[in-house]
């Protein structure tokens, strides 16, 4: 992975040829490479290209049409249409090579754990904001634990898995263990792990070297997605500069650069991406804790719920105050990227922090693609798991979505479900090909057509949440069934939901 | 030996080897479940999910082709699971626009009957786009393929030739040999061993003669092949109503080759059928023509030619080359020929270069 990013950025597109003469080079069979190659998006695609974002909230801010416009203006340079580029901030947003378009305006607030408010520069200013302190003088493993247990930190990268469970769990395994940073941030609506790591990558990476010392593991991983070009080159700085200051004597701590595919975000598909093969998830269990890097123990976790490790073990878990990043983007006044409370509702959001909505709003997606899709009747709603259940839905990535009433959910749909589509590994039939039933149908739909039955569908919902291998695909059915609850009338071609 | 588990199978007690499959553990027990991406030879893969069963305690069904049983273990293969199969039929059609490119046996359209399962439409990105090979052994039609993987994992894990790319990724996966190279132009060596494998036919033998003859009208033969002296067990599949070899396959229980041929064994058997094929023993007499014999006047004649040139010009004056289609035992009776019957050391085998 890292010669092919690096064939890419140095010499140019990924050719046959030149695939084949890595091969030989690495002595490895051509046709392994070129299956490595081609699951990914950006490896045969030039360095300078021009990425137009058509996410869900792009989208509804008009990046079709800006699309277009740069298709048409294109000079002989590549312009592709790509999912979720992490700035739905500023959507539509495009990037030229590297550079994002429009220009970068971070809006954020004063939290009680991250303090993102504040950028640190340097390695300086973030120890002169206490920064390091808890690395430097680490309570015992037991302690950690507990604390990690008293706080409730549940994982921030979407699947919610209470962190000191985890971290117990693989501190239960044999030695040699490894940690990854899942930086790969792809969930539609997503902009938070960027945030983090533009405004403070010491203070992520100090919550790496905590989970690296408390899991004795002396490598450590931070794969991230190669769209990120800020938040690298922060990354890169901040290392060099705890590298420097010695903080890293003794162990290695390496960014490894996605190429474009949402699925390597999840945990086992990572994996395979960084043992240089197609990221398609593994089987489950083993779980990572138990079998992951190079079929050793390894430790997983976002760039969020590692950045509020070293609040959490400075002032106890009982004293931090349960909050979490909220990306909010879409029609609202200010979109941005809001520390809050859990059990905030979208309501709160859009209106305490995200400066009220811009028009009327027609639906909310809580917390990326497969979190679900909800009415203007759950604006009210605590976006905590618990009471989201009642809703069908999740806070996911806590990335509110504010959708217009003018976006028809159709669309919103529709969009969503190409998203899955595209974005399948493919490895698995219910989800290769139940997501491009349901864009069918929703496309059909559309049209006024039904392409199956109401019963049919469910079918087919039941059997892509019930056996795919993934979340990718065990999460797709959720806005589907959200929208046949909340606007039965765009159902009515498909005749009589299915009596259970 | 490793240590027998209990555990239930649709509320019956049964047993097995620890670490068994649990499609296999299931199979001894009589309960069938139909798998699709799954193969012996192959490393667990999962990704059909054709065999799902439940398993308690497990939020989701399990594949069972890649679940090992263990003690206690509660699985149920009729509660919700044969729904679930039938709608991954129908999804799988729902993409299978050719579902016989070259006649060979199809899993998933005799699964379909079975489970008289249809797709409810057919997906407008189903076409993939297509693949022709100018070798002459193997053809592969994209259309046919349900993307269960095993023809490269065969490349990968048995053949190691890794010819076969899974490309893509979503809609856009497909099978083709490296790069969309002939596979004459990659690292394959035309063993037929991905195409043995698929389970659909999308990789098939190009020229079947009659391809229109469905395999299971076809009597199979099981013989030993004969080019050379690893002596891969094989059969000749032959069409009875014209008596030819139609082609060549073979079982993964067949010792020896467990299943797998090389080019040769698989595909050169026509030489069976070719006119121009000696099937009567012949001798070349003084007009220098060649003349049908009989087996005793022809090995009279050989006897004579070497005694001759042995009385004329001694022992050392013969020699003897060995084919490589011999068998061991063969080879030593050769030997025992040239040491003690005719009397030279001069040996050779075209096996040894
Ligand atoms: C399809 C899919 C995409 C995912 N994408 C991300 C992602 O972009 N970032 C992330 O941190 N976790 C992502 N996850 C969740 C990870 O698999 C994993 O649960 C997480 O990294 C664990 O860290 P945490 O416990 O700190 O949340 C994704 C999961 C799935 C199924
Ligand atoms: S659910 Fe989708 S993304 Fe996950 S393994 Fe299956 S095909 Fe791949
Ligand atoms: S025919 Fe044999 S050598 Fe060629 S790709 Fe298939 S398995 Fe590999
Ligand atoms: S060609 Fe055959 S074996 Fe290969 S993936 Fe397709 S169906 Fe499976
Ligand atoms: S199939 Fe190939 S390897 Fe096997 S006996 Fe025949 S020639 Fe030898
Ligand atoms: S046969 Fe088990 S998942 Fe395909």
């Amino acid at each position: 992975m890292d010669n092919l990013g690096r064939i890419r950025r140095e010499i140019g597109p990924v050719t046959p040829e030149l695939s084949d003469a890595l091969a030989d080079h690495m002595n490895i069979r051509r046709g392994e490479v070129h299956e490595v190659v081609s699951f990914y998006s950006f490896l045969e695609v030039p360095a300078d290209a021009v990425r137009v974002c058509i996410g869900p909230v792009c989208d509804c801010l008009g990046a079709k049409d800006l699309l277009a416009r740069e298709q048409e203006n294109a000079n002989g340079v590549p312009v592709l249409g790509v999912e979720c580029l992490g700035h739905c901030d500023i959507a539509p947003v495009l990037m030229r090579g590297d550079v994002v378009e429009p220009d970068v305006t971070r809006r954020t607030n004063t939290g009680s754990s991250l303090g993102l408010e504040q950028a640190d520069q340097t390695l300086a200013e973030y120890e002169a904001r206490g920064g390091l302190a808890v690395l430097r003088n680490l309570p015992a493993k037991e302690k950690i634990v507990e604390e990690l247990k008293a706080s409730g930190l549940t994982g921030y990268g979407g699947a919610g898995f209470p962190t000191g469970l985890k971290w117990e769990a693989v501190a239960k395994e044999p030695a040699p263990r490894y940690v990854v940073v899942n930086a790969d941030e792809g969930e539609p609506g997503t902009i938070k792990d960027r945030y983090v790591m533009e405004l403070r990558p010491h203070l992520m990476l100090e919550g790496t070297l905590i989970a690296m010392d408390f899991a004795e593991a002396t490598e450590g991983f931070i794969y991230l997605r190669e769209e990120y070009a800020t938040a690298r080159a922060r990354l890169e700085q901040a290392l060099e500069e705890l590298r420097a200051a010695g903080v890293l004597d003794g162990r290695s701590l390496e960014l490894v650069i996605g190429a474009g595919a949402y699925i390597c975000g999840e945990e086992t598909a990572m994996l395979e991406s960084m043992e240089g093969r197609r990221g398609m998830p593994r089987l489950k269990p083993p779980f990572p804790s138990q079998v992951g890097y190079l079929g050793r123990p390894t430790l997983i976790n976002n760039v969020e719920t590692l950045a509020h490790i070293p609040a959490i073990l400075r002032d106890g878990g009982e004293a931090w105050p349960r909050v979490r990043l909220w990306s909010v983007t879409g029609a609202v006044t200010a979109p941005g990227c809001y520390e809050a409370p859990l059990d905030v509702t979208p309501r709160q959001l859009i209106d305490d922090y995200a400066g009220g909505a811009t028009e009327e709003i027609g639906a909310v997606v809580p917390g990326g693609a497969a979190s679900g899709i909800l009415p203007p009747a759950a604006l009210d709603v605590p976006l905590t798991r618990e009471s989201l259940r009642e809703w069908n839905a999740g806070p996911g990535s806590a990335a509110l979505q504010v959708f217009p009433a003018s976006y028809s959910p159709l669309r919103l749909l529709a969009e969503t479900m190409r998203f899955f589509a595209e974005e399948s590994c493919q490895k698995c039939t219910p989800c290769r090909i139940g997501n491009r039933g349901m864009h069918h149908l929703v496309e059909e739909l559309a049209n006024g057509e039904a392409a199956m039955t109401r019963e049919q569908a469910e079918e087919w919902l039941d059997a892509m949440a019930a056996t795919s291998i993934c979340g990718l695909g065990q999460g797709a059915p959720f806005p589907m069934r959200n929208a046949f609850t909340h606007w039965p009338e765009l159902f009515e071609p498909l005749g009589e939901p299915a009596i259970k | 030996m490793s240590s027998m588990v209990r555990f239930t199978l649709d509320g019956r007690e049964a047993s097995a080897p620890e670490g068994e499959l649990l499609v296999h553990a299931a199979a001894r027990h009589g309960v069938f479940i139909p798998t699709l991406c799954h193969d012996d030879k192959l490393d667990p893969y999962g990704g059909c999910r054709m065999c799902v069963v439940g398993v308690e305690g497990s939020p989701r069904p399990l594949p069972a082709c890649a679940t090992r049983v263990a003690e206690g273990m509660v699985v149920s293969t009729n509660s919700n699971v044969p729904a679930f199969r039938k709608t991954l039929t129908e999804m799988l059609l729902a993409e299978h626009l050719d579902p016989n490119p070259g006649g060979r046996p199809n899993e998933l359209t005799d699964l379909a009957a079975d489970l008289d399962a249809e797709a409810p439409f057919i997906l407008p990105d189903a076409k993939r786009k297509e693949y022709e090979d100018r070798n002459r052994l193997m053809g592969y039609t994209p259309d046919a393929c349900i993307l269960c993987n095993r023809c490269v994992r065969y490349t990968q894990e048995v053949m190691q030739c890794s010819a076969l790319s899974l490309e893509g990724r979503g809609p856009h996966a497909r099978i083709v040999p490296t790069w969309e190279r002939s596979w004459l132009d990659t690292e394959c060596e035309l063993c037929g061993g991905c195409l043995s494998v698929c389970p659909t036919g999308a990789i098939f033998e190009k020229f079947l003669e009659g391809t229109e003859q469905p395999e299971r009208e076809l009597v199979k033969t099981k013989t030993t092949c004969t080019f050379c002296g690893v002596g891969c067990q094989l059969d000749l599949n032959v069409d009875p109503e014209t008596n030819r070899i139609v082609k060549v396959t073979s079982e993964p229980h067949y010792v020896s080759n467990e299943g797998n041929l090389c080019v040769k064994g698989r595909f050169a058997f026509n030489f069976v059928h070719h006119p121009d094929r000696l099937t009567k023993p012949m001798v070349r007499r003084e007009d220098g023509e060649l003349h049908e014999t009989s087996w005793e006047d022809a090995l009279q004649v050989a006897a004579d030619g070497l005694n001759r040139v042995k009385a004329e010009h001694g022992p050392q004056a013969i020699g003897f080359l060995a084919s490589a289609r011999l068998t061991m035992e063969e080879n030593f009776l050769i030997q025992k020929l040239a040491r003690s019957v005719v009397g030279t050391n001069s040996i050779h085998s075209c096996e040894a270069t």
